[in-house]
C-alpha cells in the first residue's frame, strides 16, 4: 500500500554531536528508523519532524552507502532547529523523504570532484564526499577547500583531520587567529589562491547564498565552465513534494526539481532563491 | 462642488514647482467609473486624476509604504508626499502626527470636500441598480448622487447609498491640510454611532452568537489589517514569523517568539485575531471603513472599532483624531478617569 | 442522452440526493458562497458569482493532515486523518471553476499523489452552470482558452432555457447524479439542444472583457524580471492575500502543528491556505527573504500564471473569473497588467 506522502515514518536518535558551539551552534544527528525506512541518494534532503514544533527540510549527509543511520547536521537557526537541539540520544522523531533529485555522481566517474564549502553547507555535499572515498578508486582526484568564519565554527572537525590522509584538504577562517596556520580569507579567495585545475573536474559548492554566488564566480575565472558547476540551493520548504509552492523558482520547485543544480541550469531560472 | 479640474491644478502647480515627490491620488479604474489609488509623479500626468463619490479610498494608507521605502534608501528624496484626503482621511494624518509615525513636513495634503453626503458603498450601490451597471457617478446637489447606466440617468437619494461610515460621521471635512478645496458642508444624515447602538441592544448572549457568526465567515486574508493606515507595525501580533531579524538575531530570541495564533480560520482564532486588532486601535481607529470594505466575506468590521470609539469618548472623553498635539489615548490620563474597576 | 429539467423540479432532484453532501451557492450577508444546502426548496441557481470558488470543496482552506500523541513508551503515535471521502455534489460551479479544478489536478496529481486533495477530489461531483450572460463585469474566460459553456472539469453542465434547465451528463458520475433524480428529468428534443446550443453560442459575444494577444506574454515576461515595471504597477498593493485566496486555481499552503495538550504532547499537524503575497511567504529563519518587496511578489504572482505554469503544464493558470480584479481593494487589475507586459518596450 503507498504510504501517505505527509506521514512521517518514525526514527531514534542514536547519537548526537556538538560540531559548533555557542550562538551558531551545529550538531550532527545520526538517526535510525523504528520500522521501515528508505534509501538516498547524494544530494537528497528529508523532512525532519518534531511533533509539536513542525518540520524543518535537511539534506542528509551520510553516504547512501551506509545502510545503519541516516546523518544530518543541523545550523540552530529558529524554532524548528531549536527544538531539534534540544533532542537527545534515543529522542523519536518523524522523517518523511527523500526528497529533491540528486548529484549526478554515476556520470562523474572518472572524473575529479573539487568540494568547495563554507560554514554547514558542507553538510550537503558530504554524502558526496562520503561515497567518493568509499568508491575511491572509481573517481579521480578529490579536493576539499572548506572555510568557516571562525576555526570554531568548522564542522567535521575530527573528519576533517582525517580526511587530510586521504585526500587534498584546504582550510580558511575569514579573520586571522593566533594558533591558524593555514589560509585566511573567504573560501572564494582561497579558491583562487590554490587555483585548482579545472581539467576533467567537477567542482560542487555549497554554503550561504552570498558564498555560493563568489565561489562560483571564482570557479568559472579559474577555468570551470557553467557544466562543471554544481551547487545545492536552500529554500524555505513546506511540503518538501512540489505542491506547496512555498520554494517555487521559475518554473521548478526546489524541493522537487532541485535541490542539486549545475551553474548552467541555476543560471536559467530567476535569481530568487 | 469640486471638480476633477481643481484637484489637477491644484497637483499640476506642486509637481512642476518640484515640491513634492509625487502624488498619491485618485483615478478611474479600468471598469471605468470607480476610482482607484493612483501615484502621480509627473505633470503631465495630472489629467489621471479624479475626485468623486468613488473615491471611497484611504489613501493615507500609502504613506506607511513611503516611510518603509525610504527607510531602506542611502539618500532618500526628502521632500513630501502630497496626498487627497477627506475628512475622515485626515484624522488617519493626525493620529500618526500624534504618534510620531511621520512628521508634519514629510506630507502635503491636500483636503478635499465629500460635500453633503460623503462617499457611496459600491455593494450598496449594485443592490440599488438590480443589474444595470453603473458608468458615472457624481455628487448630486442636493443630497443625492447622479448616476448614469447602460439604461439611462438615475438620480439616488445619498442616504439609500452613502457607505455607512458617512451615515456616522463626526468630521466631513479635512481637519489638517496644506491646501483646502471645496466648501465645509453640513451632513444632515447623520447618526454618529448609529451602527454600535443597534448591537447595544442585544443582550451579550445575542452579541457572541452575532459576531461569532460573523467572524465565523473570516477567511484571514488580512485584507482588513493590510488596508488599515494604522495598522504600521513591522511585527504584528497575528504574524507567527520573527520579522524584526538583524544577522544577531539568535535562534533562542526566534524560537521564543509567542506563536499567538494559529493559521487556522477557526472561530477561535478569528475572534482573538479581530478583538486583538480592535483593542490594538482603541483611540486610533477614525472609521475610515477600508477595513469593512475590503473584506471579502462582507464582515462588519467597523462596528467593532466604533465601539472602541465610543468607549474613548464616553470613559475618558477622548475625541480620536483631531489634535495632532494631544497624546495617544493610551499614552495618557486623566485624574478624573474612571477608577471603578479599582477595587 | 441529455435531459430537460423544469426550475420548479430542481429542489426534487436535490432531495432525491440525500446520500450527497449538497452544496449550492447561497446568499449570506450579500455575499454569495458554495454552502451545504440545508433547505432544497431554498436553492436557486440564481446568482452571478461566489466570492470563495468552488476549490473550497476539494481543498478546504484547513485540512488535517494527521493526529500526533505522545506515547507511554516515549515515542509517538501518528493517526492519519484523511476526509471521509462522502460523496459531495456542488451545483452552480461556474465553467471557469471547473477549468480550474483541472488546473490544481495537475498540481496535486502527478508522480507524487496527494491523498487528501485526491479523497475529496473523487468524491465530488462539479455541475456546472453556463453563464448565458458573464457573471461579472470582470470575466474574460475566453481570453484564457476558457469559455462561458465549456465542460472542462465539470461532470455535468446545466443551462437555463427560460423556466427549465437543459442538463447533459458529461462524465459517469454526471450520469449516475442525473439517474438519481429519476423521473423528474425528460429527455431533450432536438429544439432544445439547439437551444443550449444557441445560449452556449451568444454567451460568447457577451463578456464585457477580453485579453488580447497573449501568445508571447510568457516569453516576454522570462525578459522583464529586473524591470522596474514591477516597481511602478505594485505601489499599490497593500500585500494582502484576497488575490490569492479567492483565485480559483491558486493552491499554495502552509503546514503547521497545532498542539492541543502538551502533556501528553498531543494534536494535528494542519494544512491551510496560503499565499505568495504574504511578506514572510518565503522568508528563511535566518531572515534572507528572496521575495523581500511588493514588487518581487506582484511579479511572482503574474509569473507563475503566465509563465511558469505555462512552461509546465501548457496552460494558463488562470481561467478569467476576474476575482481578483473585483476584490482587490486597491484595484489591481491582472488584465491591465498582463496588457503592459504584452506591450511593454523589450
Amino acid at each position: 500500500m503507498r504510504a501517505n506522502v505527509y506521514l512521517p515514518k518514525l526514527a531514534k536518535v542514536i547519537s548526537v554531536k556538538e560540531e559548533v558551539g555557542g550562538v551558531r551552534s551545529i550538531k550532527t544527528f545520526r538517526t535510525q528508523f523504528l520500522d521501515v525506512g528508505f534509501t538516498h541518494k547524494c544530494g537528497q534532503c528529508a523532512m525532519l519532524s518534531i511533533f509539536g514544533k513542525g518540520e524543518s527540510m535537511i539534506s542528509i549527509s551520510s553516504s547512501p552507502l551506509i545502510k545503519d543511520y541516516l546523518q544530518f547536521s543541523i545550523l540552530k537557526m529558529g524554532r524548528v532547529t531549536s527544538a531539534i537541539h534540544d533532542l537527545e540520544v534515543g529522542s523519536i522523531i518523524g522523517i518523511r523523504g527523500p526528497y529533491g533529485n540528486a548529484f549526478p555522481i554515476e556520470s562523474w566517474k572518472g572524473r575529479n570532484i573539487l568540494f568547495a564549502g563554507g560554514g554547514i553547507g558542507l553538510a550537503p555535499i558530504w554524502s558526496v564526499l562520503q561515497t567518493a572515498l568509499l568508491l575511491k578508486k572509481d573517481y579521480g582526484d578529490l579536493t576539499l577547500i572548506y572555510g568557516a568564519r571562525t576555526s570554531p565554527d568548522i564542522v567535521f572537525k575530527e573528519e576533517l583531520a582525517d580526511l587530510k590522509s586521504k585526500m587534498t584538504v584546504h582550510l580558511s577562517i575569514d579573520v586571522a587567529e593566533p594558533e591558524w596556520k593555514e589560509f585566511v580569507g573567504f573560501v572564494a579567495q582561497n579558491i583562487l589562491d590554490k587555483k585548482p585545475s579545472p581539467e576533467n573536474t567537477i567542482a560542487i559548492t555549497c554554503g550561504p547564498p552570498i558564498m555560493i554566488k563568489t565561489c562560483i564566480k571564482a570557479l568559472s575565472e579559474i577555468g570551470f565552465k557553467d557544466e562543471q558547476i554544481y551547487t545545492t540551493v536552500e529554500n524555505k520548504m513546506k511540503c518538501g513534494i512540489g505542491k506547496c509552492g512555498r520554494c517555487n523558482i521559475g518554473r521548478h520547485y526546489v524541493c522537487k526539481d532541485g535541490p542539486v543544480y549545475s551553474w548552467a541550469e541555476l543560471r536559467q531560472l530567476p535569481q530568487e532563491y | 462642488m469640486v471638480k476633477h479640474e481643481d484637484v489637477r491644478a491644484e497637483a499640476k502647480k506642486l509637481l512642476e514647482s518640484g515640491k513634492v515627490k509625487y502624488i498619491i491620488a485618485y483615478e478611474l479604474g479600468s471598469d471605468g467609473w470607480k476610482a482607484n489609488p493612483v501615484f502621480i509623479k509627473k505633470p503631465e500626468d495630472v489629467d489621471k486624476i479624479i475626485w468623486g463619490p468613488t473615491c471611497v479610498h484611504n489613501l493615507v494608507r500609502f504613506l506607511v509604504d513611503e516611510k518603509r521605502r525610504k527607510a531602506l534608501q542611502k539618500n532618500p528624496d526628502t521632500r513630501p508626499v502630497g496626498v487627497m484626503v477627506k475628512g475622515c482621511d485626515s484624522r488617519a494624518i493626525v493620529i500618526l502626527l500624534q504618534e510620531k509615525f511621520i512628521n508634519r513636513k514629510d506630507v502635503h495634503i491636500i483636503g478635499v470636500s465629500c460635500e453633503t453626503t460623503g462617499v457611496i458603498d459600491e455593494r450598496k450601490l449594485a443592490k440599488k441598480l438590480k443589474g444595470w451597471i453603473a458608468k458615472t457617478i457624481e455628487f448630486g446637489s442636493d443630497e443625492n448622487f447622479l448616476i448614469t447606466t447602460d439604461s439611462g440617468a438615475v438620480t439616488l437619494p445619498a442616504s439609500e447609498i452613502m457607505a455607512d461610515r458617512c451615515l456616522e460621521c463626526i468630521a466631513n471635512f479635512p481637519i489638517v491640510f496644506d491646501v483646502l478645496l471645496g466648501e465645509k458642508t453640513k451632513r444632515t444624515v447623520c447618526h454618529p454611532f448609529g451602527s454600535v447602538e443597534k448591537i447595544e441592544t442585544l443582550t451579550s448572549a445575542d452579541r457572541w452568537k452575532f459576531w461569532s457568526e460573523q467572524l465565523e465567515k473570516c477567511v484571514r486574508c488580512y485584507g482588513c489589517r493590510s488596508v488599515c493606515p494604522m495598522c504600521y507595525c513591522d511585527e504584528c501580533v497575528a504574524d507567527t514569523i520573527t520579522f524584526a531579524v538583524s544577522p544577531d538575531t539568535t535562534a533562542e530570541e526566534k524560537a521564543q517568539k509567542i506563536k499567538w495564533l494559529d493559521k487556522s480560520p477557526v472561530i477561535s482564532e478569528n475572534i482573538f485575531y479581530h478583538m486583538v486588532r480592535a483593542i490594538h486601535l482603541a483611540g486610533r481607529c477614525i472609521d475610515c471603513g477600508e477595513c469593512e470594505r475590503a473584506c471579502p466575506v462582507n464582515i462588519p468590521l467597523r462596528m467593532l472599532n466604533k465601539k472602541l470609539e465610543k468607549e474613548a469618548k464616553l470613559l475618558f472623553g477622548y475625541d480620536v483624531g483631531f489634535d495632532p498635539e494631544k497624546p495617544a489615548l493610551i499614552s495618557c490620563f486623566r485624574d478624573e478617569d474612571p477608577e471603578d474597576f479599582i477595587r | 442522452m441529455d435531459k430537460i429539467l423544469a426550475k420548479k423540479d430542481f429542489s426534487r432532484w436535490l432531495e432525491a440526493l440525500g446520500a450527497y453532501d449538497v452544496y449550492a451557492p447561497r446568499l449570506i450577508d450579500d455575499v454569495w458562497n458554495y454552502e451545504l444546502a440545508a433547505d432544497p426548496k431554498a436553492v436557486s441557481l440564481d446568482y452571478p458569482q461566489t466570492a470563495i470558488p468552488a476549490k473550497k470543496i476539494v481543498f478546504p482552506q484547513r485540512e488535517f493532515l494527521f493526529e500526533f500523541r505522545e506515547a507511554d513508551t516515549g515515542g509517538y503515535e501518528l493517526k492519519e486523518l484523511l476526509p471521509e471521502g462522502k460523496p459531495a455534489v456542488i451545483f452552480g460551479v461556474r465553467p471557469c471553476e471547473g477549468k480550474a479544478v483541472i488546473l490544481t489536478d495537475l498540481v496535486f496529481g502527478g508522480e507524487i499523489r496527494d491523498d487528501y486533495y485526491w479523497k475529496r477530489r473523487n468524491s465530488a461531483v462539479l455541475v456546472g452552470l453556463a453563464c448565458a450572460t458573464p457573471p461579472t463585469t470582470n470575466c474574460f474566460c475566453l481570453s484564457v482558452n476558457g469559455s462561458p459553456h465549456s465542460k472542462e472539469g465539470l461532470d455535468a453542465l446545466m443551462t437555463e432555457l427560460g423556466d427549465q434547465y437543459y442538463v447533459e451528463a458529461i462524465t459517469g458520475k454526471g450520469n449516475k447524479l442525473i439517474s438519481e433524480g429519476g423521473a423528474i428529468f425528460h429527455e431533450a428534443k432536438p429544439a432544445d439542444k439547439k437551444a443550449a446550443e444557441k445560449v452556449h453560442a451568444d454567451s460568447e459575444k457577451k463578456l464585457a472583457r477580453e485579453l488580447k494577444n497573449i501568445k508571447d506574454v510568457p516569453a516576454k515576461l522570462k525578459g522583464m524580471f529586473a524591470s522596474p515595471f514591477w516597481d511602478d504597477e505594485s505601489m499599490s498593493c497593500i500585500r494582502c492575500g484576497i488575490c490569492t485566496y479567492l483565485c480559483p486555481t491558486c493552491h499554495c499552503f502552509d503546514i503547521n502543528d497545532e498542539v492541543e495538550s502538551q502533556t501528553p504532547l498531543a494534536g494535528r499537524r494542519v494544512r491551510t491556505w496560503d499565499t505568495c503575497q504574504f511578506p514572510d511567504f518565503t522568508m528563511h529563519s535566518s531572515g534572507h527573504n528572496p521575495r523581500p518587496d511588493k514588487a518581487a511578489r506582484l511579479r511572482q504572482r503574474i509569473n507563475h500564471k503566465f509563465q511558469y505554469f505555462v512552461e509546465v503544464w501548457q496552460n494558463y493558470q488562470c481561467t478569467g473569473c476576474g476575482r481578483c480584479i473585483t476584490l482587490c481593494p486597491v484595484g489591481i487589475d491582472i488584465i491591465k497588467v498582463v496588457e503592459k507586459v504584452r506591450d511593454h518596450a523589450s
